[in-house]
């Protein structure tokens, strides 16, 4: 095949520079651990996020406990930027966000603006018809950083068995 | 009727063993290309690299139909209704799949200058599997490998049996194999770029590939609309004209009461449809002569298949027929 020696280059490439794979290719994880800020937008959905004391005050919730923790894990502290999904989007589309946050599901239709993690969560919910729907909870990450991506997918798989 | 004797009953036995092989391989290649669509469908999650991966699996999926049928179509004899057989079905389904590869180019170029342009970045996370958790990255260029390497040999032992038949399908799904081979390989090199952080390496290596899948797929559609508007006979990679064009001039002008000879051989799938204006010395030529000059064009190969030879007091003016010392080109 015409592609091996290529291949073996770009093998060897790696192997020399000692490069990881996957990388992010705006550097956003690596950022992260150089600056100790993480920054995630929220959007109210409880019990996964809320806003008890109000927008200016830090958010509570199940996924906020999470993330808190990753941040901490990557020797960070989380930056809360409240607002709606699609202003969120918005931000993230523009490199400000590293993390969306509020009970988005494997079903959001911003999966074309924005990575999704693998579901977290997946249980059954009561549909408004008496019936019940299986929902499978991810998170957004900017599209393309590949290695924040993995690692938050990896912190989920431990914390979230 | 034998199955394998393409609605020629007087098939060599050697051609009936390659058509019994061409339609084995054919199948299996319809097999394996199905679990490679299977197998793409399960490794692509939302990746939009490899949802394009899958649809071209899909389409390869319609040169080995059209194969299997046309070969169907052509084996039933000629009846009142199709004087002629059904050979025809190969421009048929030459054009179908030539047709296919085309729009799988176009699919290709598409799909990688709109990710290019947008500066769309592919997000490819990890998978869970057997309890391991890993960058699905590495199962993308697995699956990949798994599609590649199939195309490679099946596409290599099409060719030999597609240039033995005249068969243009054969051929033109031989292209389609070389097509998806070079899509998985350019595939393997775009995931393990993204990677490394090239967002855009996937869209860059499947644009190269699109050019030259592209080339196949528009010189096959041109070539399969050439022979069903009854173009002279070209070879089965339609690089040249058919050498029994000039073979069968060569062959009446031989003969003794031959003065003058035009030669038309149009290739009707498989066989070819051959006919030869004959001028005489004298006026008279006997029954026999005629029947004896169709006689030595059906020897010259199986695959002149349906002779008229006629005589004319001169060659018709505004036919066009093979010419003494005719170009190659």
């Amino acid at each position: 095949m015409r592609g091996l020696p290529l291949l073996v280059a770009l093998v060897c490439l790696l192997a020399g520079c000692g490069l990881s794979i996957p990388s992010d290719p705006d550097s956003s994880l690596e950022r992260i651990r150089s600056t100790g800020e993480l920054r995630v937008g929220v959007s109210p959905h409880p019990p996964f996020t809320d806003f008890p004391d109000g927008l200016d005050a830090p958010p509570t919730g199940t996924e906020v406990d999470l993330v808190t923790g990753f941040a901490e894990q990557q020797g960070a502290r989380p930056v809360w930027t409240p607002g709606g999904e699609e202003h969120l989007v918005e931000l993230m589309k523009s490199q400000q966000l590293d993390i969306i946050i509020g009970g988005l599901t494997s079903q959001t239709p911003y999966s074309t603006d924005v990575g999704v993690t693998r579901s977290y969560l997946t249980q059954d919910e009561p549909t408004s018809d008496g019936g019940t729907r299986s929902r499978s909870y991810v998170m957004a990450v900017t599209m393309g950083e590949n290695a924040l991506l993995t690692e938050l997918e990896r912190y989920l798989d431990r914390v979230q068995p | 009727m034998s199955r394998h004797d393409l609605g020629h009953p007087a098939l060599p036995e050697e051609r009936r063993h390659d058509v019994r092989r061409a339609v084995r391989l054919e199948v299996v290649s319809l097999g394996y290309l199905l679990t490679c669509v299977a197998v793409v469908a399960a490794t692509m999650g939302n990746s939009q690299a490899m949802k394009a991966a899958w649809i071209e699996d899909l389409l390869s999926l319609i040169p080995p139909t059209a194969f299997l049928i046309a070969v169907r179509v052509a084996r039933k004899p000629p009846d009142p209704e199709h004087p002629y057989g059904h050979h025809r079905s190969v421009a048929t389904g030459h054009l179908v799949a030539a047709v296919a590869l085309l729009t799988m180019g176009l699919y290709l170029l598409y799909d990688n200058v709109t990710k290019l342009v947008t500066a769309e970045h592919p997000s490819i996370g990890t998978v869970q599997l057997f309890g391991l958790t890993f960058w699905q990255g590495w199962l993308m260029v697995a699956a990949m490998v798994y599609t590649g390497v199939g195309p490679v040999i099946l596409g290599r032992l099409k060719l030999p049996l597609a240039e033995r038949l005249h068969d243009k399908v054969l051929h033109a799904d031989a292209d389609m194999n070389k097509a998806d081979w070079m899509t998985a390989g350019g595939a393997v090199l775009g995931v393990l770029g993204i990677g490394l952080g090239l967002w855009w390496a996937d869209a860059v290596a499947a644009l190269a590939i699109s050019v030259s899948v592209l080339r196949d797929g528009w010189r096959n559609v041109r070539h399969a609309v050439d022979a069903l508007v009854d173009a002279r006979a070209h070879t089965v990679d339609d690089t040249e004209p058919h050498p029994l064009n000039e073979a069968a001039r060569q062959r009446l002008s031989e003969l003794d009461w031959v003065r003058e000879v035009g030669i038309r051989v149009r290739d009707q799938g498989h066989v070819f449809h051959l006919e030869g204006f004959v001028v005489p010395h004298q006026g008279q030529v006997t029954v026999a002569q005629l029947e004896g000059a169709a006689h030595l064009l059906e020897e010259l190969d199986w695959k002149v298949h349906d002779v008229v030879v006629t005589v004319v007091s001169e060659l018709p003016e505004g036919k066009v027929f093979v010419t003494r010392g005719d170009d190659r080109s």
